[in-house]
Parts: structure tokens; C-alpha cells; sequence
């Protein structure tokens, strides 16, 4: 069992008066997000360490070739593991997301468990981000299984943000060694030998978390007209647990929406909604330029300027 | 593309309707008196639950062992998808991560619907049983289990009644039947009584985001229809019971 994260009174209301006031714990405004951080780590392809704000969550790519599944002979296989560990907060036990839950399971840490990483598969699994028909080989004999492991390091509010940009930063900057068929042999060359080659990646769905106070509680907010709830964009820990409610929508730069779940909490008016859909869109268009400028500048430090020269056909002279 | 014609050019859906009908819906409570506090039977289309609930009773009872929060209650919710419920005979495994998480969403649902400190620290168990299975899995659920607390007599806020919507081309479609959920792209909506407050949302494939307004406006029209049926349906129950009294 998972220690639960007390938060005194004096706390609560503290949180909850400036945010009344327009005021967070952080000097943010409601609206604005964490700073977030994407390192690619140098020592090879396809791994890397978001940090938004305290949140830190890191993500590694790897790639071997398989069979394919019986049913799908033409796919290749995707996979996203995404196990809490306790190290990131004592607040989630060991096992809680594998075995270790059944379906009448009540601990809330296990339920929170199941809907991050179950939000994390839709919006880039299931919405199809991968290109999983580009991973096949021979058909019915080989392909190539993604693997994603995401490791969450600490954890202060808003995984599934962190974790969506890790897991498509990761992929996008993934390299898989280049192969040559030839009927029903393959030859997987050397990253040495050749360059290895990206994944086709379709588009990039980033999640944005928002979440809900109502100034007047929860009461109001079912037996009153107003619309004056207090929506938050990526709340931390503290504002997380306080939260009454919290709608988690994940789009691409597309305005398509590829996953989207707001489960009870206080009762939201559609128009408010619609307002974050729109808002959301905002911030993903500057968060897919982000990560766009981060693998920019991480190609440019890779490419070997003296093999390049060496390469080339003509030497400047 | 699908074989089949999902929306017709004038405008007919592939079993008959237009595109804001929703299918038949019949409901039932107290179908279980003895097994239960609450029961109910919901039917929408080919779709068919049953909603069991037993309590409020004592947490020291019953399975589930969770340190008590001071004051509210224990909602325990799980699903039942047995093999028979749909035409493909799959053996499911036990912890099927797509029913967990749609038991964890409903459960989260529920306890911001029901009067919380009429119940604290006591235990409401709810078992969702799906005979036949036909789309709109979670609203459906959403539908019975609703009617199952009302039945067992714990005191919610108001009805929450949910529906699927999904987009074909242009056009959105209320309540959608399995073969059409198969091949579109659809969201449930959850609202809360009369309110246009929206309760629950679950969108799980790709859609266009300048589509959304549209797919939520029928669906809170869609969950308004069902609230008013589900309440003849209760209002006919409490009046039978009435006169039986008398």
C-alpha cells in the first residue's frame, strides 16, 4: 500500500484562497504550464528526459526484430511500458499497475496507476503516431518490435503530459539499424557501417491536463447555474490532490483530437470545455515547435563535421 | 472502406434510423429484489446490462480492503463482460485493462453524483453484468447503473445519463450500434440531470477537434432524452409501489 499524500487544512485553504485569487503556489498564472525541459541524452538514439517543472520522466526506445503477431502479419509490434516505480513518490507502490490489481481493485493509487498509463497507450498507440505497417519485414515471418520504457523519476503532478512528450520526443529521435532484404534473408548492418534510419512517425499527439476548483464547492457546482470554476493548466502535486475534477485531452498539430477523457469530478459546462479544446490547441502547437528545436539542434551536434568533409566528393580548396 | 453503407445519401442508417434517433430504450428496477439492494435492466438497441447493487453496508464487510477515508463512501464498481456477450467467443483475461479503467472512470463518476456524507464510511458495491453486448458499452453502464442506485435508494444528486456519439464525413450520429462504432470515431458524454454540465467524456480515437461542438451538442441532447425516460420509467415504479401500499 502506497503512502497517501496528507495535506493539512491550513494548506488546503491556503492553495485554494489564492487561487481564488488568481495567484499558484508557483507564481504561475491558471493558465500557463511548467517550464518544460527535453534533454536528449548523447550516448545514443532515442533516449531522453523530460522535465516539467519537478516532474521528471525519461524514456528510452529500443528496437529488435521479432515475429509478428498471428493475427497481424503485416505490422510490426509497439509497445509502451509504462510501470511506476515507488522511487518517483512513495505515494505508488511496487506492482500496483502490473499484477497486482484486480477489477473491483479500490486502492486510488492503483486506479490513478491504470489511467496513466492506460491514457499514455491510447493517445500514442492507439492514435496511431507510429506507423506500425513501415515496421514490417517479411510479412508473417519478421518484424520489428518497438519497445518504449518510460521511467517516471519523481513525480510532482501531471505524468501523462510528461510522459506523452518523452515517449514522441523519444521516438522521433529514434534510430533503428538500417536492413536489406533479400527474399527471406535479412542483414541488419551495422550503426558503424550504415546510417541507421528514423521511424515513420505520423504525427505527434501531446497531452495537455487541466484540472477543475470550484470557488464554492462541489455542491455548487451540481445544485447552482454558475460557470465560474477555476480551470488549471498543469497542476502539481499539491493543486493535483486538491483538484475536484481534471480533464486530460490530447491533440496533434493537425487539430485532431486523438484521445480525450474527463471521468467525473465536477460537472463542467460544454462551453468550458470547448474553451479548453481551443486553448489546448495553443500549447501543443508551441510544444510540438519545442520539441521540433530540441532534435534540431541535437542533429546538428551529432553529425561528425570531419567525416562529413572526408566524405565528400571535392575537397574546398 | 467498410461494406457496409453506414449513412445512406438520404440520410438512413444502417438499421433504419436517422442520424439523431437513438436505438430503443427500455429499462427496468428491482429486476434482482432478492439478491440485492438495487437492481435494474437496461436495454438500448441490442445491448443489454444488468446493474446489481448492494449497500450502503458496512465496510468491514465485503472483499474490497481499503483504509477508510473519513467522510465518504467506498464505491466499489466492477464489470462483467462475460464470453457469450459478444459474437466473437474471446476468452478475456481476468484483468482486462479496458474494463478496469472503464470501472475506475464510472466509479469516479459516481462519487461526484452521490450525496457523498449521507454515506460516509460505508461500502455500495456495484457489479455491472453485460448480457449482449452492441455498442455504447459505458453508457449503457453509465444508464443501468444509475437506475440500479436509484432503486437501492441512495441518495443521488441527480440522473446521470450517458450516450455515444460518433462522426460519419460530416455528419454526427447518436447512439451508435457496434458495427457502426467498429468503423467511426466516437465519444460517450455523461451529463448530469437537465444541465448542460457535462459529467464524463471519453473520446479513444482520432477527431477532428472543430467537430467536437457538434458531436457534444447532440450528445447532451441524446442524454437529456434518455434522463426523461429513465424517470418515466422510475416515476411508473414509484406510483405501482404506491398503490400497492394504499
Amino acid at each position: 500500500m502506497g503512502l497517501d499524500y496528507d495535506i493539512s487544512t491550513n494548506e488546503q485553504n491556503f492553495v485554494l484562497e489564492a487561487l481564488k485569487q488568481d495567484v499558484r503556489l508557483d507564481g504561475r498564472k491558471l493558465n500557463e504550464m511548467r517550464e518544460v525541459n527535453i534533454k536528449i541524452l548523447p550516448s545514443e538514439y532515442g533516449h531522453v528526459e523530460v522535465s516539467l517543472g519537478r516532474t521528471r520522466v525519461g524514456c528510452k526506445v529500443s528496437s529488435e526484430i521479432v515475429k509478428p503477431y498471428e493475427d497481424r502479419p503485416f505490422e510490426g509490434i509497439f509497445m509502451i511500458n509504462s510501470e511506476i516505480s515507488p522511487m518517483c513518490s512513495p505515494f505508488f507502490e511496487v506492482g500496483a499497475g502490473g499484477s497486482g490489481y484486480g477489477v473491483g481493485s479500490n486502492s486510488s493509487q492503483a486506479n490513478e496507476e491504470v489511467l496513466i498509463s492506460r491514457m499514455i497507450e491510447k493517445a500514442v498507440r492507439r492514435s496511431n503516431a507510429l506507423d506500425v505497417e513501415s515496421l514490417c519485414i517479411v510479412a508473417g515471418k519478421k518484424c520489428w518490435a518497438i519497445r518504449a520504457d518510460l521511467q517516471f523519476l519523481n513525480y510532482d503532478g501531471n505524468f501523462v503530459d510528461a510522459s506523452c512528450i518523452a515517449v514522441m520526443s523519444a521516438l522521433l529521435h529514434f534510430r533503428k539499424p538500417d536492413i536489406e532484404v533479400a527474399g527471406e534473408d535479412v542483414v541488419v548492418y551495422d550503426t558503424n557501417q550504415r546510417e541507421p534510419v528514423p521511424l515513420s512517425i505520423l504525427h505527434i499527439p501531446i497531452s495537455i491536463t487541466f484540472n477543475y476548483f470550484n470557488p464554492n464547492g462541489s455542491e455548487e457546482n451540481i445544485k447552482g447555474d454558475l460557470n465560474n470554476e477555476l480551470i488549471l493548466v498543469d497542476a502539481d502535486l499539491l493543486e493535483e490532490r486538491l483538484s475536484l475534477g481534471s480533464m486530460t485531452i490530447t491533440l496533434n498539430k493537425n487539430q485532431e483530437i486523438c484521445q480525450m477523457m474527463k471521468s467525473g469530478g465536477l460537472n463542467i459546462d460544454a462551453s468550458l470545455i470547448m474553451n479548453c479544446c481551443s486553448y489546448a490547441s495553443k500549447l501543443v502547437d508551441e510544444l510540438t515547435e519545442k520539441i521540433h528545436n530540441v532534435l534540431k539542434q541535437d542533429a546538428a551536434v551529432r553529425t561528425n563535421k570531419t567525416e562529413e568533409k572526408e566524405l565528400r566528393v571535392f575537397n574546398e580548396r | 472502406m467498410s461494406r457496409f453503407e453506414l449513412y445512406s445519401p438520404e440520410g438512413i442508417r444502417i438499421d433504419g434510423r436517422r442520424w439523431n434517433e437513438l436505438r430503443q430504450f427500455h429499462c427496468q428496477t428491482n429486476t434482482h429484489p432478492n439478491a440485492s439492494d438495487g437492481s435494474s435492466y437496461v436495454r438500448q438497441g441490442n445491448s443489454e446490462v444488468i446493474c446489481l447493487v448492494k449497500g450502503p453496508m458496512d465496510t468491514t464487510y465485503g472483499s474490497s480492503s481499503t483504509k477508510q477515508l473519513p467522510d465518504s463512501p467506498v464505491l466499489s464498481i466492477s464489470i462483467n463482460h462475460p464470453a457469450f456477450a459478444t459474437m466473437e467467443r474471446k476468452k478475456r483475461p481476468r484483468n482486462d485493462k479496458r474494463l478496469t479503467e472503464l470501472s475506475i472512470i464510472l466509479k469516479r463518476c459516481f462519487l461526484k453524483t452521490i450525496v457523498l456524507h449521507n454515506f460516509a464510511r460505508s461500502l455500495i458495491e456495484v457489479t455491472v453484468t453485460v448480457l449482449s453486448f452492441d455498442g455504447g458499452l459505458l453508457a449503457t453502464c453509465c444508464n443501468a447503473i444509475t437506475l440500479a442506485l436509484i432503486d437501492a435508494g441512495i441518495s443521488l444528486y441527480d440522473y446521470v445519463s450517458a450516450v455515444t456519439v460518433g462522426l460519419y464525413d460530416q455528419t454526427a450520429l447518436l447512439d451508435l450500434n457496434s458495427l457502426e462504432e467498429i468503423d467511426l470515431s466516437f465519444i460517450t458524454i455523461g451529463v448530469v440531470g437537465d444541465s448542460d454540465k457535462l459529467n464524463l467524456i471519453l473520446c479513444e480515437d482520432r477527431l477532428p477537434l472543430d467537430k467536437l461542438e457538434r458531436l457534444i451538442s447532440l450528445g447532451i441532447e441524446g442524454c437529456h432524452r434518455l434522463k426523461g425516460l429513465m424517470n418515466d420509467t422510475v416515476r411508473q415504479v414509484g406510483a405501482d409501489l404506491l398503490s400497492k401500499k394504499q
